[in-house]
């Protein structure tokens, strides 16, 4: 993975000298050893402080949107997770393709960062790592410990659908082996939910939505949610606050409230990429309330995961007369 | 008042005496989150965590906080405040979230008194619990102060293992004492040398160096620097910074109308990181972008609580620096600050 960031760093430098992208949107070492920072490198020797390790997790195609206004053309560090939010924004009509330099990065798993912290030491510092396919090895200050990938891999990376991005302007590194283990079921979290009767679904999500506390930064992490201005926060006079979608009231009824319409606007969107439940400071299992979302679009409309196509039309933003009709 | 000792075994029947009689509000675990809520019994609270995920402060200021209810009726407008609040047992408040407290007195119960805030504020009893063990993130030694410190609670349990050594600090915090005085027993000098060696031995774990000397200087002149922008654009403008933090303790007025007649009067938290924090009423916002938003936020922790108050509006508990989604770490920011023009 050194040699791969090495690469990342000359393209990156590249792309920044010759004026083919403005900015090369990539990680940085973070503030431990299991954690990256996004970076945001303008110069060639910014470019000189880039990584990719198995800490590289938050996607960073988002931070697109913050420079939609502009003309440059902007370089993103995108694993294979990562791409179908480059499609999701693309087809959202969010930001042009033409903009996007998408630096591929094939992907052998991402760890999980407390059981590393665990292995490693909170004080090791990060020299080096391999990935051997079945394991990572990592070098640090304080020795070489070996993380079997099935032991220490994020979950999302257990049920991995495609390790690195189709359609990357440049691939940075030859292609590794998906993490995915075989027989692992991206649904069995929701099956076992479906399982319970309506009552205690209600007390299952009662519990967790009531110690939700309305951050926000699901919805500010989560790629599909990509409107300019939110419906959640409409300034509205004080006469009209009763007629919002949503008060600033952290009831367990508004709660409800904002999980539920969020849920419905990213139906179809919702491109698996599991940072919505990363970001949650009180550990709300958002992954399990989307990929019901997921799970039941797969089952009456034969799609998959959102994003993985250039081309494809969101399911619900079309219309086909083989679509299944089991209410009207 | 001499220290005293509390069995652990004891710790549940002092507890429910206040769940019971009083209102406890203590520490709970809610699926690995911990945060302070109001308990029935002492068989719900928790005292195996480390920084519990929300620090006590919702007690003291509620996400949501109602501030009157009102009513149309045939002699004009009618308003019911809440019932005042009941006499509680703030129970495992760490050192930093106690700090956390002191500096946000300042603020509601300063110059301009809170009416909601004294009211609770006066008739709780913080009871400090020291920490277990000290987190990579974690900074309050910058600050002056650890993680045994009792400073600002109105008695301190220092954990020894088998039992607490308990000091009773104000005139509430001996009341404590007096009140339950079969559940205490003497402090010897071998529990308070244990108790020395514990915050020695605490004050060798942290992680991190932090000096705070020449920033708050510093800023003053860094209004205008381009860091700022560097820094804004990790930020995804979410809550999670101002959320958890022990001061922040902005908040926004709604009102919640019910029917034609009447409605309540809410105080919920914002947040400086959100779009439409000062937003004003012509459209205008004094705080744009990310920019100035990340920039407001660490001006207030690191500069103007202190030159309105005297007092540090960063307590170094490290919550921030744990869980910002794009790892925005305050303490890199302040080693920044001292490199940057």
């Amino acid at each position: 993975m050194n040699k791969v960031q090495d690469d990342l760093r000359r393209e990156a430098a590249r792309l920044l000298e010759s004026g083919d992208a403005a900015m090369v949107i990539a990680w940085e070492e973070g503030s431990d050893a299991a954690r990256t920072a996004p970076a945001f490198a303008v110069s060639p020797a910014e470019a000189a402080g880039l990584v990719w390790n198995p800490f590289c997790v938050p996607n960073l195609v988002k931070y697109l949107l913050d420079y939609r206004y502009e003309d440059t053309k902007i370089a993103v560090a995108v694993k294979g997770c990562d791409e179908r939010a480059v499609n999701r924004l693309v087809q959202d009509r969010q930001f042009p393709r033409e903009r996007i330099v998408v630096l591929g990065l094939p992907c052998g798993g991402m760890l999980d960062r407390g059981k590393t912290l665990a292995a490693l030491g909170p004080r090791a510092r990060l020299n080096g790592v391999e990935d051997r396919g079945e394991a990572f090895v990592l070098v640090s200050d304080q020795g070489e410990v070996t993380l079997p990938k099935e032991e220490y891999l994020l979950e999302k990376c257990l049920t991995c659908v495609r390790n690195a991005p189709a359609r990357a302007d440049v691939t940075l590194g030859p292609g590794v082996s998906n993490p995915a283990r075989p027989g692992c079921d991206p649904f069995a979290p929701v099956r076992e939910l479906e399982a319970l009767s309506p009552a205690e679904k209600s007390a299952y999500w009662d519990g967790q939505f009531s110690r939700c506390l309305r951050c926000y930064a699901c919805r500010n992490v989560c790629p599909a949610c990509n409107c300019k201005e939110c419906s959640f926060e409409q300034a509205v006079p004080g006469w009209q606050q009763g007629a919002g979608w949503i008060s600033k009231n952290t009831s367990l009824a508004e709660n409800y409230t904002f999980h539920l319409i969020r849920m419905f606007d990213v139906a179809g969107r919702c491109i698996d990429c599991g940072e919505c439940e990363r970001v949650c400071p009180v550990g709300i299992p958002l992954s399990k309330l989307y990929r019901k979302v997921l799970k039941d679009a797969a089952e009456l409309f034969a799609v998959p995961t959102p994003g993985l196509t250039a081309a494809e039309i969101p399911v619900l933003g079309s219309y086909s007369p083989e679509d299944k009709e089991e209410f009207m | 008042m001499p220290a005293m000792v509390l069995l652990k075994e004891q710790l549940k029947v002092f507890l429910d005496r206040y769940a019971q009689r009083d209102a406890l509000v203590a520490p709970v675990s809610e699926e690995g989150a911990v945060a302070y809520r109001r308990v029935k019994s002492a068989e719900e609270v928790t005292v195996d965590f480390d920084l519990p995920t929300l620090p006590p402060k919702a007690h003291f200021l509620p996400q949501t906080e109602e501030l009157y209810r009102y009513a149309y009726g045939e002699g004009g407008m009618e308003l019911n405040p809440p019932p005042p609040a009941a006499q509680t047992l703030l129970f495992g408040a760490r050192p930093c979230d106690v700090r956390g407290i002191t500096a946000l007195d300042f603020v509601f119960a300063g110059r301009f008194g809170d009416a909601y805030w004294s009211d609770k504020r006066e008739k709780t009893t913080i009871a400090g619990l020291s920490c277990r063990r000290v987190l990579p993130g974690c900074f309050c030694r910058a600050y002056g102060y650890g993680p045994t410190s009792g400073e600002g609670a109105d008695l301190m349990l220092t954990n020894l293992g088998d039992r607490y050594v308990v000091e009773f600090l104000t005139a509430k915090g001996e009341a404590v004492l007096n009140a339950h005085r079969d559940l205490f027993g003497p402090a010897g000098a071998g529990d308070l040398e244990e108790k020395e060696n514990r915050t020695a031995n605490l004050a060798r774990q942290f992680y991190r160096e932090v000096d705070l000397r020449g920033v708050r200087e510093k800023m003053d002149g860094l209004f205008a620097s381009p860091y700022w922008e560097r820094l804004a654009r990790k930020c995804i403008g979410c809550g999670i910074c101002t959320y958890l933090c022990p001061t922040c303790h902005c908040f926004d007025i709604v009102d919640e109308p019910a029917g034609p007649g009447g409605g309540r009067r809410l105080r919920c938290w914002d947040s400086c990181m959100f779009a439409d924090f000062t937003l004003h009423t012509s459209g205008h916002n004094p705080r744009p972008g990310k920019k100035e938003r990340v920039r407001n936020r660490f001006m207030h922790k690191l500069k103007y609580h202190y030159d309105r108050y005297g007092l540090d509006g960063c307590v170094g508990c490290g919550r921030c620096v744990a869980m910002c989604p794009a790892n925005i770490d305050i303490t890199r920011v302040i080693a920044d600050v001292k490199e940057v023009g």
